[in-house]
């Protein structure tokens, strides 16, 4: 069984592509694909940034074929490109160990257009969980996901990848709370009723902000989006009041004039007994006087600076994905490793079966032609089964030996291909049904299970 | 050396490095060992001083090693009961390697003769108290060292660092009130038995020598740092600055003119 994966991302396809081939529902394209021969499992990711889909296959150039046509066709709707291009030039394939790592790194948001942004393993267990209820992810799949999952664990756990906010409104948030030791017994003031002001005000409540104020230009404005959060709307009229007992202030306002300046913040600093006071200003043109910040206490941040901040933060997130990397690249090779055991043995179990087959049957044929009694038939039963497994003790000993190593599904590859094992015509296939459909699939969970030191189901 | 003084120093070193290597890893759960470590290592000094009546001749507590330890001791137990309410464990990183340091120098001249000093109990009131004042007026001037980093980091803008899991500058700001109003008010107790102790042994209240002129200029800026707070007269950042100047002054007072002497 090998895995296969096709897809187009930020990286390989422009918005006006993806959006194209973006689908709200995968769950009848998981059962199409799956309804085919070709194809054993599968699961499907369709999100703003990326859409590809991940399937286990015993004919990998039959699935191949089938996912460049689900993306055509189903995922597509059949129509061509809008800049003349072709699927081709912005889908991307990975096979077999590629494919795995590639899940790996899209599960530990190393792959993501904002390197370390959280959505997007919320976005793959959904598409994990939709196929186990479509019933198109089986065993292979669900342990390449499990283990997805937990290597972007490892990779939030054990890097800085995930820490560092690189949305303005979080890394106002962030600077925050390296003024304040507790936001909760802190009050905010937001100037303005547009979504800056919203999506900073909805990072501020999630870190359990104390209270919160609105000022705007239109009360009305100012209303509606304090009644959504739980805060009190006001006028700019009252910002002189509001000041003094404000510990943070985010401003985002049309205004060719700045709404705060030195000397309304001198004074709103001596009236709250000059307790620091943080500043942030996200308007273009700018709302508060940039002079402000020369005062004691007082911790100014425009647009720029918090930009600056949050590239700063993207550019030190993606030097710590190459630790990133390394962790994809140990629970990658883990997987593989697991992999191959887990084809060995059905393929261990298929090659013994062929020969067994083969012996009895030349054995029998040969028997009946000679006139032996009860001690000599079993004498050359036993030597016929010594010349078998003499001869298939080196190539299955090394066939164990490959499973802890990268290249042993190659290796797998290889065996089948020399010994014919996928060839219905070849001599003593008469025992490969047992390796097909619903036998098969039973075969693979009790390899499963005994792989994981479990009982099969 | 005592076994006792052995372990603390090296239990303390143990908690600096700990703390420092939390902080370049990050790692909380090292900067929470680390802390435990400087509580640990607190509890074996304090076992130092619990038994320093069974060493033979006694140590006395007013030989300026002896002083510098007892006063990094305070300062330990402050941090480690301070770090119950804000997340102070990165000082630990300065904390444990100081604290080392004044316990190893201690050591060496353990069990030096020291002249007897006449006046019974007070001198040993005033030098308990005063050198209390100290290590909790210490951690007053350490936090607001840092304080002056973080805010001087606020204010160019810098990147936000999760690398070095800091206090907040509001957490470094609380701390330094609670340890200047506990440190003045236990060194001006100090200094009340100090002069009591004068006037017992010499007759008078003000000697005027330069260690007591120098202490009372030391407590004067303490008392008008502390009176500027409590009137909101003074914000955080000249507070931390005045910590920080106030102490090392304080150090001077206390402790350079006295090893002068």
């Amino acid at each position: 069984m090998r895995i296969l994966l096709v897809g187009m991302s930020h990286k390989s396809a422009s918005v006006e592509i993806r959006e194209r081939y973006a689908v709200d529902e995968v769950g009848p394209i998981l059962a199409k694909l799956t309804d085919l021969d070709e194809i054993d499992e599968a699961v499907a990711i369709s999100t703003c940034n990326r859409v590809e889909i991940v399937v286990s296959t015993r004919q990998m150039e039959a699935a191949r074929h089938t996912l460049y046509q689900c993306f055509h066709a189903d995922l597509g709707g059949g129509a061509s490109l809008p800049d003349g291009s072709h699927l081709d030039d912005h889908v991307y394939e990975y096979f077999d160990q590629d494919a795995v790592t590639h899940v790996f790194r899209v599960a530990s948001s190393i792959d993501s257009m904002v390197v370390g942004e959280p959505q997007i393993l919320g976005q793959m267990k959904d598409a994990y969980r939709d196929a186990r209820e479509t019933g198109s992810c089986g065993p292979l799949l669900s342990r390449l996901y499990q283990r997805a999952f937990a290597t972007a664990k490892r990779v939030k756990n054990e890097t800085l990848v995930a820490r560092r906010p690189v949305s303005v409104a979080r890394v106002a948030v962030e600077l925050a709370r390296q003024i304040f030791e507790d936001l909760q017994t802190k009050q905010a003031l937001m100037i303005g009723a547009g979504e800056m002001i919203e999506a900073s005000l909805f990072a501020l409540r999630r870190q359990g902000l104390g209270g919160c104020r609105v000022a705007n230009r239109t009360r009305s404005n100012a209303s509606e989006l304090a009644a959504r959060f739980g805060a009190d709307a006001h006028g700019l009229g009252d910002l002189d009041q509001l000041l003094s007992d404000s510990d943070i202030v985010l401003s985002c306002i049309g205004s060719t004039e700045f709404i705060l300046d030195a000397d309304r913040l001198s004074q709103a600093m001596a009236e709250r007994r000059r307790r620091p006071i943080f500043l942030i200003d996200m308007g273009v043109p700018r709302n508060i006087d940039p002079d402000v910040d020369s005062l004691e206490n007082v911790y100014l941040y425009d647009i720029d600076d918090l930009q600056q901040v949050a590239q700063s933060n993207e550019a030190e997130r993606q030097r710590e994905s190459q630790d990133a990397e390394r962790i994809v690249l140990e629970e990658q090779e883990r997987f593989v490793g697991w992999m191959v055991a887990l084809q060995s043995v059905p393929t261990i179990q298929h090659l013994r079966a062929r020969a067994e087959s083969i012996r009895i049957s030349e054995l029998e044929r040969s028997l009946s032609r000679m006139d032996l009694d009860e001690s000599e038939r079993d004498h050359v039963d036993g030597l016929t089964r010594s010349i078998v497994n003499k001869l298939l003790h080196p190539p299955l000993s090394r066939l164990k030996a490959q499973t802890d190593r990268e290249e042993g599904l190659a290796v797998l590859e290889e065996a089948r291909a020399l010994f014919a094992l996928d060839d219905e015509t070849a001599p003593g296939s008469e025992v490969d049904e047992v390796y097909r459909g619903d036998e098969s699939e039973r075969a693979l969970k009790e390899t499963l299970a005994s792989l994981d030191g479990e009982e099969p189901e | 050396m005592t076994w006792f003084l052995q372990a603390s120093a090296a239990v303390y070193l143990a908690s600096g490095l700990g703390a420092l290597l939390g902080l370049l890893l990050p790692s909380a759960r090292l900067l929470r060992g680390a802390t435990s470590g400087l509580a640990l290592g607190a509890v074996l000094q304090g076992l130092v001083f619990a038994t320093l009546h069974e060493r033979s001749p006694v140590p006395s507590l007013t030989d300026l090693p002896q002083i510098i330890a007892f006063m990094v001791w305070i300062s330990a137990i402050g941090l480690v009961v301070l770090n119950f309410r804000f997340r102070l464990g990165g000082l630990v990183a300065v904390m444990g390697p100081v604290a080392f340091l004044a316990v190893f120098v201690s050591g060496l001249n353990w069990g030096g003769n020291s002249p007897p000093i006449s006046g019974g109990s007070l001198p040993h009131i005033h030098i308990l108290l005063s050198s209390s004042g100290l290590g909790l007026l210490g951690i007053c001037g350490l936090v607001g060292f840092f304080y002056l980093l973080e805010h001087r980091r606020l204010k160019r803008k810098r990147p936000v660092s999760r690398r070095f899991q800091w206090p907040s500058l509001e957490a470094l700001d609380q701390v330094g009130i609670v340890c200047l109003v506990i440190g003045f008010t236990l060194l001006s107790l100090g200094l009340l038995t100090g002069a009591a102790w004068v006037r017992d042994s010499q007759g008078q209240l003000w000697t005027g020598s330069s260690h007591a002129m120098w202490t009372l200029v030391a407590w004067l800026i303490y008392a008008g740092l502390l009176g500027l707070r409590i009137l909101g007269r003074q914000g955080a950042r000249q507070a931390a600055a005045t910590a920080v100047g106030g102490f090392l002054f304080l150090l001077f007072a206390v402790l350079g003119v006295g090893a002068f002497q």
